[in-house]
């Protein structure tokens, strides 16, 4: 199992594009990955009303908690995906 | 895999079988109804050796197994649990299984005539409308466009066998694949087309046994058979199935089913309903033969019960024999009475019924009928009714009389019903009454007798089926019960026309886009807002029959920051079908340059089977907007 957190730069924040991308980049991992915002339950990464109803802004922490096989390769995806996009 | 240890880990990570409720399954998941859903330990559950995945909709939680090995992990599962006899579903399945066998036959064969009748509708009105202009202008049926027209008005009925073979395969839960190679073997080009078979003699002899000869006949137009020939191939594919170990499965079900299957169908239900339908040609010989109108009578009352079992193609022969006798085809005013008789029946249920569905069925079908094509009045309508079609038989009957007894002839054969009166130039008032007598014993019978069942809509949405065991499976028109209804007013249009590669390319899910013509978001079912953004662009709703969606007003509209939008919910308030939910400033938010096209996206379309835009240009709210299917 592996975690880390990212603090969003982003002005708009986690919105429907960037969530819809997010959710395709996941999905093509067989891990499963959670996404915690400060002061929320953990949801699953892949559940993109979840993730929007997060309503995540710029300057808001998200943990993110990746587990399975192919765990080492998912979170360095995710954080490239986040540095460029959000 | 160990079906057994599978099923007693499921069993333990739900919560154990006190909290299970009921226990369903289709081709590849368990349908579970769970009690109390805090027990269930989902991470356990998706650890599972064999579940492929975990999710909760409509109610259940549905854990993903995979075909093949699906129903044999439930049948250990409820061998555990032993919910089967004490569950809800079963006792429901139970009740519709104590319904006569006649009454579930007669709505199978409903429930796999509907789907179809889009089909013979298109082509069966084609088809009376080119005999009736081929008989006014004879010198039409030689042109080219006549041939090319008549190709088109044809095929559907030529090839009726796979279209039906292919619905009954989705009813029986067969592949439908198969099927359809059933219906395409009783249909294949080797054989001779049973439209075109005289009186049974000289048939070339496909397979002599000595004692009995199978005959080369095709099954053109035949509908018993088929659905005959397509539960057997159900049984056999399932049973192998069962039985096959899965490694040979892929291979070894599919030729045995089909070897099997086509085997018994040309050898003995093919020459059983052969035999049949030579004792039917001779009995309707004699019936109406019978004179004062008297024999007409009951021959106007039988025929719509052979059309039912598929026994009437041989009648052309009678046609035949009498135009060669004396050129007079007392037949074919009987034909027509017993057709528009059903096609009136069928009227006055589409007249009457308040079920939209029903309606928009009864009525193309009932035309048809009028024009010569009866099947999808009488498959479609009248037999799942069984009053309407006892009151066309009637209707029938009364006007086979009028026809006997004021003498009515045609002059030729080949059409029936309003295109008739072009080859009964002779007794153009014989044929007229005949006409209106059947159609309006008809109408009037039935409309006294039809009642929208009480319950239309739950009944038709469960196949009659073997309990629990089988899949379950939904025949084609539980279309209309999971469409998506619009949102917005104004152009429908594809979701890979929005100008926006994210939407587009289905990233957030599947649906439609509507470039609204008003600034008003309406809720398109029953439901919870489950996300609504602060800039109040997009909200994103789950409405009670499990379907997640986003209804994202315009493309990279949350750059505006809320401007232009005024929402008139809050995140976790239900929502009623129609009930506003946002109103937006169409031209505002296109005076700072934003396209204002507005994505419906079903989010989670994971969970279906398929997802498109309906047939609709222009929209209202909720007019239909997108079909799906699980």
């Amino acid at each position: 199992m592996k975690e880390f957190s990212y603090t969003i730069k982003d002005e708009i924040g986690i919105h429907a594009r960037p969530a819809g991308n997010l959710v395709k980049l996941i999905k093509g991992f067989s891990s499963s990955v959670t996404i915690e915002k400060q002061g929320k339950p953990p949801i699953n990464a892949t559940a993109l009303m979840k993730l929007m109803g997060l309503g995540v802004k710029c300057g808001d922490t998200v943990k993110f908690t990746v587990e399975g096989d192919d765990e080492d390769a998912a979170v360095k995806s995710i954080e490239q995906f986040m540095n460029s996009n959000l | 895999m160990d079906y057994n240890k599978c099923a007693s880990e499921i069993l333990s990570a739900i919560g154990g079988k006190d909290n299970l409720a009921s226990a369903a399954h289709c081709a590849t998941r368990l349908r579970l109804v769970i009690a109390d859903n805090e027990k269930v330990e989902k991470s356990v559950l998706e650890d599972i050796d064999g579940v492929k995945g975990v999710f909760e909709a409509q109610g259940q939680l549905q854990i993903i197994i995979g075909t093949g090995t699906v129903n044999k992990v439930y049948d250990e599962f409820i061998k555990l649990a032993g919910v089967e006899a004490s569950s809800k579903d079963d006792v429901k399945k139970a009740a519709a299984a104590k319904a006569p066998w006649y009454k579930r036959a007669i709505k199978t064969l409903g429930d796999i005539f509907v789907p179809i009748i889009p089909a013979i509708v298109a082509t069966g009105l084609l088809c009376g409308l080119l005999g009736g202009l081929s008989k006014a202008f004879p010198e039409m049926a030689d042109s080219q466009f006549y041939t090319l027209l008549d190709m088109f008005s044809n095929a559907a009925l030529t090839f009726l066998p796979i279209l039906i073979a292919v619905s009954a395969a989705k009813i029986f839960g067969a592949n439908i694949y198969l099927g359809a190679v059933i219906g395409m073997i009783m249909i294949h080009p080797n054989l001779i087309n049973a439209w075109s078979v005289g009186d049974g003699t000289d048939l070339p002899v496909l397979w002599s046994w000595g004692f009995w000869d199978v005959h080369a006949t095709g099954y053109q137009g035949h509908v018993i058979p088929v659905v005959i020939a397509v539960l057997l191939l159900s049984i056999i594919e399932k049973w192998l199935h069962k039985k096959v170990p899965e490694m040979f499965d892929l291979f070894v079900t599919p030729l045995v089913s089909v070897l099997v299957t086509g085997f018994l169908t040309m050898t003995v239900i093919g020459p059983v309903f052969s035999q049949i339908e030579s004792w039917v040609l001779s009995g309707a010989q004699w019936l109406i033969s019978i004179p004062f109108g008297i024999g007409s009578f009951l021959m106007g009352a039988a025929y719509a019960p052979t059309v039912v079992a598929g026994v009437h193609h041989m009648y052309n022969a009678i046609e035949l024999s009498m135009i060669a006798d004396n050129g007079k085809n007392i037949w074919m005013p009987i034909a027509t009475a017993a057709n528009v008789g059903q096609g009136a029946a069928a009227l006055a249920v589409a007249l009457k019924t308040r079920n939209k569905k029903t309606k928009s069925m009864a009525l193309p079908a009932s035309l048809s009928a009028f024009m010569g094509i009866t099947e999808p009045a009488i498959f479609g309508v009248n037999v799942r009714y069984v009053k309407p079609l006892i009151a066309g038989m009637a209707g029938g009957a009364c006007g086979a009389a009028v026809a006997s007894i004021m003498n009515v002839y045609a002059t030729a054969n080949g059409v029936t019903g309003i295109f008739g009166f072009l080859i009964t130039t002779e007794s153009v008032a014989g044929y007229a009454l005949t006409f209106a007598v059947s159609t309006a014993v008809a109408f009037i019978l039935s409309w006294m007798l039809y009642k929208d069942p009480a319950e239309e809509t739950a009944p038709a949405a469960e196949p009659a089926q073997e309990p629990a065991s089988e899949p379950e499976v939904k025949p084609a028109d539980s279309y209309d019960d999971s469409c998506v209804y619009s949102p917005l007013k104004g152009k429908a249009v594809l979701m890979a026309d929005v100008p926006d590669e994210t939407f587009a390319s289905d990233v957030l899910g599947m649906g439609a886009a509507v470039e609204p013509a008003e600034g008003k978001v309406v809720a398109p079912a029953d439901g919870e807002v489950s996300t609504l953004f602060d800039t109040h662009h997009a909200i994103g709703l789950t409405l009670d029959n499990g379907m997640e969606m986003l209804i994202h007003i315009g493309i990279n509209t949350v750059e505006l920051g809320g401007e232009g939008y005024t929402a008139h919910v809050s995140e976790g308030d239900k929502v009623t079908r129609g009930q506003t939910l946002i109103t937006f400033d169409i031209p505002l938010i296109k005076s700072k340059g934003y396209p204002v096209i507005t994505p419906v996206i079903i989010t989670n379309a994971d969970e279906y089977t398929d997802i498109r835009k309906a047939g609709c240009d222009e929209v209202t709210y909720l007019d239909k907007l997108i079909e799906t299917a699980r």
